[in-house]
Protein backbone atom coordinates (compact mmCIF):
# COMPACT_ATOMS: atom_id res chain seq x y z
CA UNK A 1 0.00 0.00 0.00
CA UNK A 2 2.73 2.51 1.28
CA UNK A 3 4.79 1.49 -1.82
CA UNK A 4 1.61 2.34 -4.52
CA UNK A 5 1.41 5.30 -2.68
CA UNK A 6 5.38 6.26 -3.47
CA UNK A 7 5.05 5.33 -6.50
CA UNK A 8 1.73 8.12 -6.91
CA UNK A 9 3.29 10.85 -5.38
CA UNK A 10 6.87 11.89 -6.52
CA UNK A 11 8.98 11.03 -3.18
CA UNK A 12 12.49 10.05 -3.35
CA UNK A 13 13.74 8.53 0.39
CA UNK A 14 15.95 11.38 0.44
CA UNK A 15 16.32 14.63 2.32
CA UNK A 16 17.96 17.55 0.52
CA UNK A 17 17.84 21.31 0.36
CA UNK A 18 17.11 22.65 -3.21
CA UNK A 19 20.45 23.26 -5.24
CA UNK A 20 18.48 26.29 -5.95
CA UNK A 21 16.45 27.70 -3.32
CA UNK A 22 17.53 25.91 -0.73
CA UNK A 23 14.32 25.02 0.44
CA UNK A 24 14.02 21.40 1.80
CA UNK A 25 12.69 18.87 -0.81
CA UNK A 26 11.27 15.70 0.89
CA UNK A 27 12.04 13.72 -2.25
CA UNK A 28 10.23 15.42 -5.08
CA UNK A 29 12.09 15.15 -8.33
CA UNK A 30 10.86 18.97 -9.03
CA UNK A 31 11.37 21.54 -5.95
CA UNK A 32 7.63 22.49 -4.43
CA UNK A 33 9.12 26.36 -3.63
CA UNK A 34 11.05 27.24 -7.15
CA UNK A 35 10.01 24.15 -9.20
CA UNK A 36 13.66 23.82 -10.40
CA UNK A 37 14.49 19.86 -11.67
CA UNK A 38 16.29 18.35 -9.03
CA UNK A 39 19.00 16.17 -9.53
CA UNK A 40 18.73 12.51 -9.65
CA UNK A 41 21.84 11.14 -8.48
CA UNK A 42 20.91 11.51 -4.79
CA UNK A 43 18.10 8.95 -5.24
CA UNK A 44 19.95 6.00 -3.41
CA UNK A 45 18.92 3.29 -6.14
CA UNK A 46 17.53 2.58 -9.18
CA UNK A 47 14.16 0.77 -7.81
CA UNK A 48 14.27 4.03 -6.11
CA UNK A 49 14.54 5.56 -9.19
CA UNK A 50 10.37 4.51 -9.85
CA UNK A 51 9.25 4.76 -6.58
CA UNK A 52 9.49 0.98 -6.49
CA UNK A 53 9.91 -1.69 -3.78
CA UNK A 54 13.40 -3.19 -3.79
CA UNK A 55 12.23 -6.66 -4.83
CA UNK A 56 13.13 -8.89 -7.47
CA UNK A 57 9.39 -9.70 -8.75
CA UNK A 58 8.96 -6.32 -10.36
CA UNK A 59 5.51 -5.55 -12.48
CA UNK A 60 7.25 -4.85 -15.55
CA UNK A 61 4.10 -2.47 -17.32
CA UNK A 62 4.51 -0.25 -13.72
CA UNK A 63 8.02 0.02 -14.62
CA UNK A 64 7.64 1.12 -17.91
CA UNK A 65 4.95 3.45 -17.39
CA UNK A 66 7.30 5.33 -14.99
CA UNK A 67 10.16 5.55 -17.18
CA UNK A 68 8.55 7.07 -20.15
CA UNK A 69 6.96 9.19 -17.31
CA UNK A 70 10.16 10.32 -16.04
CA UNK A 71 11.79 10.72 -19.39
CA UNK A 72 9.03 13.01 -20.87
CA UNK A 73 9.33 15.11 -17.54
CA UNK A 74 13.35 15.53 -17.75
CA UNK A 75 13.32 15.53 -21.21
CA UNK A 76 16.60 17.63 -22.71
CA UNK A 77 14.04 19.40 -24.83
CA UNK A 78 11.90 21.04 -21.88
CA UNK A 79 15.17 22.10 -21.08
CA UNK A 80 16.12 23.99 -23.80
CA UNK A 81 15.64 27.74 -22.03
CA UNK A 82 16.24 26.71 -18.77
CA UNK A 83 19.57 27.70 -17.16
CA UNK A 84 23.00 25.79 -17.91
CA UNK A 85 22.10 23.97 -14.02
CA UNK A 86 18.85 23.03 -15.05
CA UNK A 87 20.49 21.60 -18.37
CA UNK A 88 22.98 19.86 -17.06
CA UNK A 89 20.93 18.20 -14.61
CA UNK A 90 17.81 17.06 -16.75
CA UNK A 91 20.39 15.41 -19.16
CA UNK A 92 21.95 13.49 -16.31
CA UNK A 93 18.59 12.50 -14.74
CA UNK A 94 17.67 11.24 -18.15
CA UNK A 95 20.95 9.71 -18.59
CA UNK A 96 20.35 7.65 -15.05
CA UNK A 97 16.80 7.22 -15.68
CA UNK A 98 17.30 5.10 -18.83
CA UNK A 99 20.31 3.00 -17.17
CA UNK A 100 18.05 2.55 -13.99
CA UNK A 101 15.43 1.23 -16.38
CA UNK A 102 17.42 -0.40 -19.12
CA UNK A 103 18.98 -2.46 -15.78
CA UNK A 104 15.80 -3.43 -13.85
CA UNK A 105 13.75 -4.32 -16.98
CA UNK A 106 15.98 -6.93 -17.72
CA UNK A 107 15.99 -9.83 -15.20
CA UNK A 108 19.09 -10.78 -14.98
CA UNK A 109 20.74 -7.42 -14.96
CA UNK A 110 17.86 -6.80 -12.14
CA UNK A 111 18.98 -9.73 -9.66
CA UNK A 112 23.02 -8.51 -10.43
CA UNK A 113 21.94 -5.26 -10.10
CA UNK A 114 19.90 -5.99 -6.58
CA UNK A 115 23.32 -8.65 -5.00
CA UNK A 116 25.48 -5.88 -5.70
CA UNK A 117 23.09 -3.58 -3.46
CA UNK A 118 23.02 -6.02 -0.99
CA UNK A 119 26.45 -6.54 -0.79
CA UNK A 120 27.36 -3.21 -1.04
CA UNK A 121 31.47 -2.87 0.04
CA UNK A 122 30.96 -6.55 1.81
CA UNK A 123 31.50 -9.15 -1.08
CA UNK A 124 30.75 -12.78 -0.05
CA UNK A 125 33.06 -14.94 -1.11
CA UNK A 126 33.03 -15.31 -4.87
CA UNK A 127 31.26 -18.56 -6.48
CA UNK A 128 33.09 -21.21 -7.15
CA UNK A 129 31.98 -23.12 -10.32
CA UNK A 130 31.34 -26.88 -10.01
CA UNK A 131 34.56 -28.42 -12.02
CA UNK A 132 32.98 -30.66 -13.88
CA UNK A 133 31.31 -27.58 -15.79
CA UNK A 134 34.39 -25.97 -16.54
CA UNK A 135 35.72 -29.08 -17.67
CA UNK A 136 32.52 -29.34 -19.92
CA UNK A 137 32.98 -25.84 -21.40
CA UNK A 138 36.92 -26.63 -22.04
CA UNK A 139 35.62 -29.76 -23.79
CA UNK A 140 33.08 -28.01 -25.91
CA UNK A 141 35.71 -25.32 -26.83
CA UNK A 142 38.29 -27.80 -27.58
CA UNK A 143 36.22 -29.47 -29.88
CA UNK A 144 35.14 -25.81 -31.54
CA UNK A 145 38.36 -24.92 -31.97
CA UNK A 146 39.18 -28.16 -33.78
CA UNK A 147 35.81 -27.57 -35.90
CA UNK A 148 37.21 -24.08 -37.06
CA UNK A 149 40.23 -25.21 -38.10
CA UNK A 150 39.24 -26.95 -40.78
CA UNK A 151 36.34 -25.78 -43.27
CA UNK A 152 33.14 -26.36 -41.61
CA UNK A 153 31.03 -29.35 -43.77
CA UNK A 154 27.42 -29.76 -42.79
CA UNK A 155 27.79 -32.57 -40.85
CA UNK A 156 29.97 -30.13 -38.16
CA UNK A 157 27.75 -27.73 -38.61
CA UNK A 158 24.97 -29.85 -37.31
CA UNK A 159 26.99 -30.89 -34.34
CA UNK A 160 27.88 -27.70 -33.27
CA UNK A 161 24.18 -26.61 -33.56
CA UNK A 162 22.94 -29.24 -32.04
CA UNK A 163 25.01 -28.34 -28.76
CA UNK A 164 24.10 -24.79 -28.72
CA UNK A 165 20.75 -25.63 -28.97
CA UNK A 166 21.79 -28.41 -25.84
CA UNK A 167 23.59 -25.41 -23.85
CA UNK A 168 20.61 -22.98 -24.13
CA UNK A 169 18.42 -25.70 -23.07
CA UNK A 170 20.50 -25.83 -19.86
CA UNK A 171 20.74 -22.08 -19.39
CA UNK A 172 17.47 -21.90 -19.96
CA UNK A 173 16.65 -24.42 -16.95
CA UNK A 174 19.33 -21.71 -14.65
CA UNK A 175 17.23 -18.96 -15.18
CA UNK A 176 14.11 -20.73 -14.16
CA UNK A 177 16.30 -21.82 -11.02
CA UNK A 178 17.01 -18.32 -10.96
CA UNK A 179 13.64 -17.03 -10.62
CA UNK A 180 12.59 -19.52 -8.17
CA UNK A 181 15.18 -18.14 -6.23
CA UNK A 182 13.84 -14.57 -6.69
CA UNK A 183 10.69 -15.37 -5.78
CA UNK A 184 12.53 -16.86 -2.38
CA UNK A 185 14.01 -13.29 -2.06
CA UNK A 186 11.23 -11.48 -2.05
CA UNK A 187 9.33 -13.71 0.53
CA UNK A 188 11.95 -13.41 2.45
CA UNK A 189 12.23 -9.43 1.89
CA UNK A 190 8.22 -9.05 2.50
CA UNK A 191 7.83 -11.68 5.70
CA UNK A 192 8.91 -10.47 9.10
CA UNK A 193 7.91 -13.61 10.91
CA UNK A 194 11.52 -15.60 11.01
CA UNK A 195 14.02 -14.38 13.72
CA UNK A 196 16.43 -11.91 12.57
CA UNK A 197 19.29 -13.98 12.72
CA UNK A 198 17.78 -16.79 10.64
CA UNK A 199 17.13 -14.04 7.65
CA UNK A 200 20.75 -13.36 8.00
CA UNK A 201 21.29 -16.59 7.76
CA UNK A 202 18.83 -16.94 4.66
CA UNK A 203 19.37 -13.67 3.34
CA UNK A 204 23.23 -14.84 2.86
CA UNK A 205 22.49 -18.24 1.43
CA UNK A 206 20.13 -16.79 -1.40
CA UNK A 207 22.69 -14.58 -2.22
CA UNK A 208 24.88 -16.78 -2.59
CA UNK A 209 22.71 -18.75 -4.77
CA UNK A 210 21.66 -16.50 -7.09
CA UNK A 211 26.03 -15.63 -7.43
CA UNK A 212 25.86 -19.26 -7.88
CA UNK A 213 23.29 -19.71 -10.79
CA UNK A 214 24.96 -16.41 -13.19
CA UNK A 215 28.33 -17.49 -12.14
CA UNK A 216 26.98 -20.94 -14.33
CA UNK A 217 24.85 -18.95 -16.89
CA UNK A 218 27.70 -16.36 -17.30
CA UNK A 219 30.08 -20.02 -18.17
CA UNK A 220 26.82 -21.22 -20.57
CA UNK A 221 26.51 -17.55 -22.23
CA UNK A 222 30.31 -17.65 -23.37
CA UNK A 223 30.23 -20.98 -24.85
CA UNK A 224 26.64 -20.35 -26.48
CA UNK A 225 28.09 -17.03 -27.97
CA UNK A 226 31.46 -18.73 -29.07
CA UNK A 227 29.57 -21.74 -31.07
CA UNK A 228 27.33 -18.46 -32.43
CA UNK A 229 30.69 -17.02 -33.85
CA UNK A 230 32.05 -19.92 -34.99
CA UNK A 231 28.10 -20.46 -37.05
CA UNK A 232 28.72 -17.16 -38.58
CA UNK A 233 25.97 -16.11 -36.31
CA UNK A 234 25.30 -12.97 -34.18
CA UNK A 235 25.76 -14.12 -30.77
CA UNK A 236 23.05 -12.80 -28.84
CA UNK A 237 24.73 -10.68 -26.00
CA UNK A 238 23.60 -10.00 -22.77
CA UNK A 239 23.55 -6.32 -21.47
CA UNK A 240 24.98 -7.48 -18.35
CA UNK A 241 27.65 -10.07 -20.09
CA UNK A 242 30.92 -8.44 -20.86
CA UNK A 243 33.88 -9.88 -22.32
CA UNK A 244 36.99 -8.08 -24.21
CA UNK B 1 39.81 -1.23 -25.48
CA UNK B 2 43.24 -0.36 -25.98
CA UNK B 3 45.88 -3.54 -24.84
CA UNK B 4 49.61 -2.65 -24.12
CA UNK B 5 52.25 -3.47 -26.38
CA UNK B 6 53.22 -6.68 -23.96
CA UNK B 7 49.39 -7.69 -24.05
CA UNK B 8 49.36 -7.81 -27.91
CA UNK B 9 52.50 -9.26 -28.17
CA UNK B 10 51.40 -12.10 -25.75
CA UNK B 11 48.35 -12.27 -27.80
CA UNK B 12 49.33 -12.74 -31.23
CA UNK B 13 52.16 -14.64 -30.03
CA UNK B 14 51.25 -17.07 -26.95
CA UNK B 15 53.95 -18.95 -25.49
CA UNK B 16 53.14 -22.63 -24.10
CA UNK B 17 49.97 -23.15 -25.58
CA UNK B 18 48.99 -26.67 -24.78
CA UNK B 19 48.45 -29.74 -22.94
CA UNK B 20 50.05 -32.24 -20.51
CA UNK B 21 48.76 -35.44 -20.25
CA UNK B 22 46.95 -35.07 -16.94
CA UNK B 23 48.29 -38.47 -15.08
CA UNK B 24 51.79 -37.54 -16.41
CA UNK B 25 54.42 -38.04 -13.53
CA UNK B 26 55.01 -34.24 -11.97
CA UNK B 27 52.34 -33.07 -13.72
CA UNK B 28 49.54 -30.43 -11.84
CA UNK B 29 46.73 -29.26 -13.73
CA UNK B 30 44.16 -26.18 -12.53
CA UNK B 31 41.54 -25.67 -14.56
CA UNK B 32 39.74 -22.15 -13.32
CA UNK B 33 36.90 -20.11 -14.67
CA UNK B 34 35.62 -16.49 -13.83
CA UNK B 35 31.84 -16.31 -13.22
CA UNK B 36 32.01 -12.42 -13.97
CA UNK B 37 32.63 -13.14 -17.82
CA UNK B 38 31.92 -17.01 -18.01
CA UNK B 39 35.83 -17.33 -19.54
CA UNK B 40 37.50 -20.62 -18.90
CA UNK B 41 41.57 -21.44 -18.04
CA UNK B 42 43.70 -24.51 -18.06
CA UNK B 43 47.23 -24.32 -16.91
CA UNK B 44 49.68 -26.84 -16.31
CA UNK B 45 53.02 -27.40 -14.75
CA UNK B 46 55.19 -30.27 -14.96
CA UNK B 47 57.33 -30.23 -12.02
CA UNK B 48 60.56 -32.60 -12.07
CA UNK B 49 59.39 -34.51 -8.62
CA UNK B 50 63.16 -35.00 -7.46
CA UNK B 51 64.33 -31.42 -7.31
CA UNK B 52 60.56 -29.99 -6.67
CA UNK B 53 61.71 -27.22 -9.93
CA UNK B 54 59.04 -26.66 -12.77
CA UNK B 55 60.34 -28.02 -16.15
CA UNK B 56 57.38 -26.97 -18.14
CA UNK B 57 54.15 -25.38 -18.34
CA UNK B 58 50.93 -25.17 -20.52
CA UNK B 59 48.24 -23.13 -20.80
CA UNK B 60 44.97 -23.23 -22.75
CA UNK B 61 42.92 -20.29 -22.38
CA UNK B 62 39.46 -19.33 -23.74
CA UNK B 63 38.71 -15.82 -22.65
CA UNK B 64 39.68 -12.16 -23.64
CA UNK B 65 43.20 -10.99 -24.72
CA UNK B 66 44.14 -10.08 -21.44
CA UNK B 67 43.41 -13.52 -19.73
CA UNK B 68 45.38 -15.10 -22.76
CA UNK B 69 48.05 -13.07 -22.16
CA UNK B 70 48.11 -13.42 -18.15
CA UNK B 71 48.35 -16.73 -18.50
CA UNK B 72 51.02 -17.23 -21.38
CA UNK B 73 53.10 -14.61 -19.41
CA UNK B 74 52.65 -16.85 -15.97
CA UNK B 75 53.81 -20.16 -17.93
CA UNK B 76 56.56 -18.21 -18.86
CA UNK B 77 57.52 -17.19 -15.13
CA UNK B 78 56.60 -20.60 -13.83
CA UNK B 79 59.18 -22.23 -15.59
CA UNK B 80 62.76 -22.77 -13.60
CA UNK B 81 60.98 -21.48 -10.60
CA UNK B 82 60.49 -24.00 -7.54
CA UNK B 83 56.95 -25.10 -6.52
CA UNK B 84 57.10 -22.69 -3.51
CA UNK B 85 58.47 -19.56 -5.48
CA UNK B 86 55.91 -20.15 -7.55
CA UNK B 87 52.86 -19.94 -5.23
CA UNK B 88 54.44 -16.19 -4.88
CA UNK B 89 53.34 -14.91 -8.18
CA UNK B 90 50.52 -12.72 -7.31
CA UNK B 91 48.05 -11.39 -9.59
CA UNK B 92 49.13 -7.65 -9.13
CA UNK B 93 52.63 -9.07 -10.52
CA UNK B 94 50.85 -9.52 -13.84
CA UNK B 95 48.65 -6.38 -14.06
CA UNK B 96 52.18 -4.67 -13.33
CA UNK B 97 53.92 -6.46 -16.20
CA UNK B 98 50.99 -6.04 -18.87
CA UNK B 99 49.59 -2.43 -17.51
CA UNK B 100 46.43 -3.58 -17.03
CA UNK B 101 43.72 -1.62 -16.64
CA UNK B 102 40.86 -1.81 -13.80
CA UNK B 103 38.33 -3.56 -15.87
CA UNK B 104 40.63 -5.72 -16.64
CA UNK B 105 42.11 -6.88 -13.08
CA UNK B 106 39.29 -9.98 -12.70
CA UNK B 107 41.35 -12.25 -15.83
CA UNK B 108 45.09 -11.43 -14.32
CA UNK B 109 43.16 -13.08 -10.93
CA UNK B 110 42.41 -16.14 -13.34
CA UNK B 111 45.84 -16.72 -13.52
CA UNK B 112 46.91 -16.42 -10.13
CA UNK B 113 44.12 -19.06 -9.29
CA UNK B 114 45.16 -21.30 -12.43
CA UNK B 115 48.87 -21.16 -10.87
CA UNK B 116 47.20 -22.08 -7.25
CA UNK B 117 45.26 -24.87 -8.45
CA UNK B 118 47.74 -26.36 -10.59
CA UNK B 119 50.00 -26.35 -7.95
CA UNK B 120 47.28 -27.34 -5.66
CA UNK B 121 46.60 -30.61 -7.20
CA UNK B 122 50.01 -31.01 -8.27
CA UNK B 123 51.02 -31.04 -4.24
CA UNK B 124 47.95 -33.38 -3.89
CA UNK B 125 48.83 -36.20 -6.37
CA UNK B 126 52.98 -35.90 -6.65
CA UNK B 127 54.34 -33.93 -3.10
CA UNK B 128 53.86 -37.10 -1.25
CA UNK B 129 57.26 -38.64 -4.00
CA UNK B 130 58.79 -34.94 -3.96
CA UNK B 131 59.47 -35.24 -0.01
CA UNK B 132 60.18 -38.82 -0.24
CA UNK B 133 62.69 -37.81 -3.04
CA UNK B 134 63.86 -34.87 -1.25
CA UNK B 135 64.06 -37.17 2.11
CA UNK B 136 66.33 -39.98 0.17
CA UNK B 137 68.78 -37.17 -1.39
CA UNK B 138 69.30 -35.53 2.23
S1 LIG C 1 37.20 -10.74 -19.72
FE1 LIG C 1 37.07 -12.74 -19.03
S2 LIG C 1 39.01 -13.21 -18.37
FE2 LIG C 1 39.20 -11.28 -19.22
Amino acid sequence: MTEAKRGEGVTRSARDLCWNCQSEVGGEYFCPQCVKVQPASVWSDYFDVFGLPRKLGLDLEELQRRFYDWSRKFHPDLFQRATPEEQAISLENSALVNTAYRTLRDPIARVEYLIGLEEGAVKGIPPKAPLDLLEEMLLVQEALEGAKASALDAQTQKRLTDERARLAERRRAEEERLLDVSREWDALVEGSSAASRDRDDLRRKLLDRMKGILAVRAYLTTVINDLSDALGEDSQTHVSHRRH
Amino acid sequence: MAYSDKVIDHYNNPRNVGSFPKEAPGVGTGLVGAPECGDVMKLQIKVNVDTGVIEDARFKTFGCGSAIASSSLATEWLKGKSVDEAAKIKNTDIVNELKLPPVKIHCSVLAEDAIKAALADYRGKWGKKEAAAGAAAS
